[in-house]
């Protein structure tokens, strides 16, 4: 029989207590990181072509003078070797100094 | 050759006209670059047409002494009027293996001092963000500040 009054209640319910942040701030707090994470990445990668752009622009701007540097000495470099084949050649019959076209168009 | 460096000091046929080379290394003429490209466009694009027209280095010698006697007024006049900020962006560039990037500091104030005494103002073509004006750029000097020069 039970006892006058009833039984006690027994307590079964879950008692945990809930700590720290709710699970929606958690994941709000990861979205917002992720984002500003792309955001700095995106930020970057525009960047990092603008960078590439700078130094390209950088070489193109400098090619006219080296390359003018490097004409003058390839001619004379050129003029200097045939003279000498001139020289060195001058008592074969029938030999005549043939200017070599150092740099041809590409043809393909 | 037998082991010797074969040098060839002959020097220029005398039928070429004498032209004094820039003489800059390649931290000040990249220091530079932007400047001699605007100073010195209608020259280059001249030369750059010339090649373009003919590949011979003999064809365009005329043309490229011109692109040489621009880039050496440049170079003088930034001599002249910027030497100390130029001095310290190429400077840093060496330092720095030769990354913009990392220099803007000193970049920028040579930047300043070429407009206002030259008139010339760096501008990247084809750029919209022109990558050298952003305040606060993700790329910035990352050298430790025991290990700067």
């Amino acid at each position: 029989m039970p006892p006058a009054g009833g039984f006690e209640t027994l307590r079964y319910k879950r008692n945990l207590p809930t700590r720290g942040p709710s699970a929606y701030a958690i994941l709000a707090g990861v979205t917002a990181s992720v984002l500003y994470g792309c955001y700095v990445v995106a930020k970057a990668r525009i960047e990092q072509k603008e960078l590439e752009r700078e130094k390209a622009w950088s070489r193109i701007y400098l090619t006219p003078l080296l390359m003018a540097e490097a004409d003058r000495d390839t001619y004379r470099r050129q003029q200097i070797a045939n003279a000498r084949e001139a020289a060195i050649m001058s008592k074969v019959p029938g030999w005549s100094v043939r200017s070599v076209q150092l740099l041809r168009r590409p043809t393909c | 050759m037998s082991g010797r460096t074969y040098v060839d000091n002959a020097p220029v046929p005398s039928d070429v006209p004498h032209v004094d080379e820039v003489g800059v290394t390649s931290a000040p003429l990249k220091s530079a670059a932007f400047f001699i490209g605007k100073f010195c466009q209608a020259y280059n694009d001249d030369f750059m047409q010339c090649k373009a027209d003919a590949r011979d280095p003999a064809a365009c010698l005329k043309e490229g002494r011109r692109v040489t006697r621009c880039a050496t007024e440049l170079i003088n006049k930034l001599r002249e009027n910027c030497q100390q900020e130029w001095d310290k962006h190429w400077d840093c560039l060496e330092q720095r293996n030769q990354e913009f990037y990392r220099c803007r500091k000193a970049e920028s104030a040579l930047n300043a001092c070429v407009l206002e005494k030259l008139g010339i103002k760096k501008e990247i073509p084809n750029s919209k963000i022109q990558v050298h004006t952003i305040a606060k750029p993700v790329f910035k000097d990352d050298t430790p500040k025991w290990d700067r020069p």
